[in-house]
């Protein structure tokens, strides 16, 4: 590219100006001003023209405005037009923060440049005399801005202007330093700021419309355009510099309530907090005694000592921490200590470890953080990116540092367990490695970084077990046994789980997972104290008294959350269906299930003589659940071969919209080892209505029964397991026939 | 048969109207409406408004017409309603299956 994007920008600024100046002609008594980001020259190429025709009250000024704006409008551009004497404009951008934003990056374009300097210089004045105020309302503008747009630096699709960390966040700072209250933005946040508008820029170019959010199809577009790698590496730029961004409006704000805010003191009291460390005027500061150049733990217990006292660390101190010499490798007991409290604060560590991000202390901390920092999660499961979501999983984990016996290497494993997510190939495995070195790093005994070493290891291991295996089946709990192998890693690895679940976004965690996990860890618990496996729960009253009758029947029963589990409480069933036994029943009733809205979650089928009893977990898909005689009448009529099953599923799949293009094939893998009686068959594929009814359909064309079936819905993807026998009810040996059930399941997939 | 939709200024209908019956047309359907279009709603070119989108209240005509009277009918709904100023509307034409008056059942063109 011969021409920069910034280049580019400040050319099409030139032949507006020139444009319009030539439309206007030679008329005393106005000017053409431009305001907003046509004032700062960042003409993108879809930008808005932003053009304000300022008058001394003059007669025929409607005339003067016809003469611009039509033919801009004929030419198409977008057009923000406005037509007002000086103190008009003055008035309105004293009831309006964005016009008065606007004002503020205000630039003569042509006419009398009098009418524009007055303009100008009062417009200053006026947001001068106004700053107390009017910086609270911006203050408030950009919170709510945040809550609606969300933070640049954590989302898949950001809005490049809006989001926290984004744009406007810039003009905020810039308007802040505007009432002398701050600085202006420092070279670090215009680098950033110049990062973003080129993104912006790119996307306008590749798009061809006036759009800021960069969704996922046009991210590797943009990133070639700016002559990035892919669009990973663009994320990672943009995650990076709204950090950058979002820090410097923050600690700017701060600087603003403190200057006109009911902070405000006289001469500010330094209070002690820690060894070198004092408050003042809120913020964690050294003391005069704190000697840097010669205390290596000063970082972190700063930073421990912040978090604890829930104060942000000020900027000159932050900026003098980094003249800290590193520390010793292994780190001494205090360091370590430190760490710990730091992790320990829980959410308040999360603003702190921040700050300590941004001036590069982290990576100097822990050099291997350098390869999980600002990383995007291509997955809409999660809401943030590696490095933070590590942070807020350590954050959570501190609230439930009461429920294991060492609560440090609890902390620990939160931070480290996906710190594998840098590295090529499973982040399990390569985290293993990584947290291992980071342990003896830090200095921990060897035997603490075994142990943390294996929860990084095993982190999946509870979550992937307890959703997608069989609880009731012996080979489960004995698996997840011999890989935990100890009660405190155990307990660990359950702790973490929650941590690590609540810290990545609202879909990964339910009622439903707790319960699942809990029950898993309670009966690995039994079995690694000695106990043997314990038998699945027997059936309940309810359900064995049905099975005295001869009709099929079936019970809804509502599944109450269970008390004291965070996050999002899915409403949840338990459908029991009781039916003469036949091969293919479980996936038929999940059929009469899915065609009556509701998601399957699990099935389990158990035999009692002649009679089959299978319990699913279901969840509405909305509204309510249905009548437990509604669903007894689909299932008489089913086994009777009178009710169309097929058809109802066909025509609800119909009615889901079409799915986008870029989805992955499916995919079937044949598990042995999970189960000694029966071959588990994992499907994974788009989430559609029915899945697992036409899998299960599939299996059974094989001539394959279904004993028991999880499904986990991952945002728009599905893992289905199935516990299959063939028609001999043992596992599948035959290598013709788990080729052929392979086939048959993609074939229903596809 | 084709439908005729034009979204004018409130004022015109009147002269609309006029012009659509003086071409021969004997029925129409008029429903209040608002919208906006390239100015973003500014009713005015010398106040205008900087960041804000106003709805501004139009009239929709709607007329079925047979397919060789659309390309005229439009261009007198465009005659009638034209001022010159912004905000004067737009008018479009689109291909329809079937009428059916209700009365009579009668069906195609004869319904019109």
């Amino acid at each position: 590219m011969t021409v920069s994007f910034a280049a580019d920008r400040n050319n099409r600024s030139i032949q507006n100006d020139r444009w319009l100046a030539d439309l206007l002609g030679a008329e005393p008594g106005v000017a053409l001003v431009a305001v907003g980001g046509y004032g700062r020259r960042e003409l993108l190429p879809r930008s808005d023209l932003d053009v304000l025709l300022l008058h001394d009250g003059r007669d025929g000024i409607a005339e003067i405005a016809d003469r611009i704006w039509y033919p801009v409008w004929d030419s198409g551009a977008h057009l923000d037009h406005a037509v007002r004497t000086v103190p008009q404009a003055r008035r309105v951008a004293r009831n309006d923060l964005k016009v008065a934003l606007g004002l503020l990056s205000a630039r003569h374009v042509a006419g009398s440049t009098d009418l524009t300097e007055s303009l100008r210089a009062g417009a200053l004045t006026d947001w001068r005399e106004a700053a107390p105020t009017r910086l609270g309302e911006l203050h408030e503008a950009c919170e709510e801005r945040a809550k609606s747009s969300g933070e640049l630096a954590f989302l898949l699709e950001p809005d490049l202007k809006e989001a926290r960390g984004g744009l406007r966040d810039v003009h905020a700072i810039q308007a802040v330093a505007a009432a002398w209250v701050a600085p202006a933005p420092g070279p670090k946040v215009r680098a950033a700021y110049e990062q973003i508008l080129d993104a912006r820029h790119a996307l306008h170019e590749v798009t061809g419309r006036r759009v800021d959010r960069l969704v996922l199809q046009e991210q590797d577009e943009v990133a070639r355009v700016l002559g990035l790698l892919d669009g990973d590496v663009l994320l990672r730029m943009l995650a990076g510099a709204a950090r950058t961004i979002s820090y410097a409006a923050d600690h700017v704000f701060r600087q603003a309530e403190r200057a006109h805010g009911k902070r405000r003191r006289r001469r500010a009291e330094r209070r002690p907090l820690a060894d070198g460390l004092v408050s003042q005027d809120d913020e964690v500061v050294l003391a005069r005694a704190a000697d840097p150049e010669s205390d290596p733990v000063l970082v972190l217990r700063a930073a421990a000592t912040a978090a604890q006292a829930g104060l942000p660390l000020a900027p000159r101190t932050l900026a003098r921490l980094a003249e800290c010499p590193p520390l010793p490798v292994p780190w001494p007991g205090p360091a370590r200590d430190a760490l710990f409290a730091l992790l320990g604060a829980g959410h308040a560590a999360v603003g702190v470890w921040e700050a300590l991000d941004q001036e590069g202390l982290i990576t100097m901390l822990i050099p291997d953080w350098e390869r999980v920092r600002n990383r995007p999660q291509r997955n809409p499961l999660h809401r943030f990116t590696v490095d933070r979501h590590l942070v807020e999983t350590a954050a959570n984990a501190a609230a439930l540092t009461r429920e294991v016996a060492r609560p440090d290497l609890l902390l620990l494993a939160a931070l480290l367990h996906d710190i594998g997510k840098g590295w090529p190939g499973d982040h399990s495995v390569s985290g293993e490695v990584v947290a291992r070195d980071v342990c003896h790093r830090i200095g921990l005994a060897q035997a603490d970084a075994e142990l943390v070493a294996a929860a990084a290891r095993h982190h999946l291991l509870l979550p992937l077990a307890a959703t997608r295996r069989d609880l009731d089946d012996p080979v489960t709990v004995r698996q997840v046994a011999s890989a935990v192998g100890s009660r405190t890693l155990l307990e660990l690895l359950h702790a973490l789980a929650i941590a690590d679940a609540l810290a990545t976004g609202p879909a990964a965690w339910n009622d439903w997972k707790a319960t699942l996990i809990a029950d898993l860890v309670g009966r690995t618990a039994a079995v690694l104290a000695g106990e043997p496996v314990p038998a699945p729960a027997p059936l309940r009253d309810d359900q064995l008294e049905l099975l005295s009758s001869r009709d099929p029947a079936v019970i809804v029963r509502r599944v109450e959350p269970a008390q004291g589990v965070a996050g999002a409480a899915a409403q949840g069933a338990e459908v029991t269906v009781v039916a003469p036994d036949r091969p293919g029943l479980l996936w038929r009733a999940a059929g009469i299930l899915a065609s009556h809205r509701l998601a399957v979650r699990s099935a389990n089928a158990t035999s009692v003589g002649t009679t089959a009893v299978s319990v699913f977990d279901v969840a509405p898909e909305f509204g309510e659940l249905p009548d437990a005689t509604v669903l007894a009448g689909d299932l008489r009529r089913m086994l009777e071969g009178r009710l169309d099953v097929a058809g109802r599923l066909d025509r609800r799949a119909r009615a889901v919209a079409p799915r986008g293009p870029g989805i992955p094939a499916p995919k079937v893998t044949l598990i042995d080892d999970a189960s000694d009686t029966a071959t588990v068959v994992e499907v994974r594929a788009h989430d559609a209505p029915g899945l697992l009814w036409r899998v299960g359909r599939a299996l059974g064309d094989c001539g394959l029964d279904v004993r028991a079936a999880r499904v986990e819905t991952l945002g728009a993807e599905v893992v289905d397991v199935f516990y299959v026998t063939g028609g001999d009810g043992k596992p599948l040996l035959d290598q013709e026939l788990r080729r052929q059930t392979t086939t048959a399941v993609l074939n229903v997939l596809s | 048969m084709r439908l005729i939709t034009a979204v004018i200024k409130p004022f015109k209908l009147n002269d609309v109207k006029a012009a659509l019956q003086a071409f021969g047309v004997h029925g129409m359907t008029v429903t209040e409406a608002s919208g906006y279009g390239r100015q973003r709603g500014h009713t005015e070119v010398y106040r205008g408004a900087e960041y804000q989108v106003d709805l501004v209240p139009k009239v929709r005509v709607e007329v079925l017409c047979d397919d060789e009277d659309a390309e005229d009918l439009i261009g007198v709904v465009v005659k009638a309603a034209q001022t010159g100023r912004i905000g004067d509307g737009k008018v479009w034409s689109v291909p329809v299956e079937s009428v059916v008056r209700v009365r009579t059942g009668e069906r195609g063109p004869d319904a019109i």
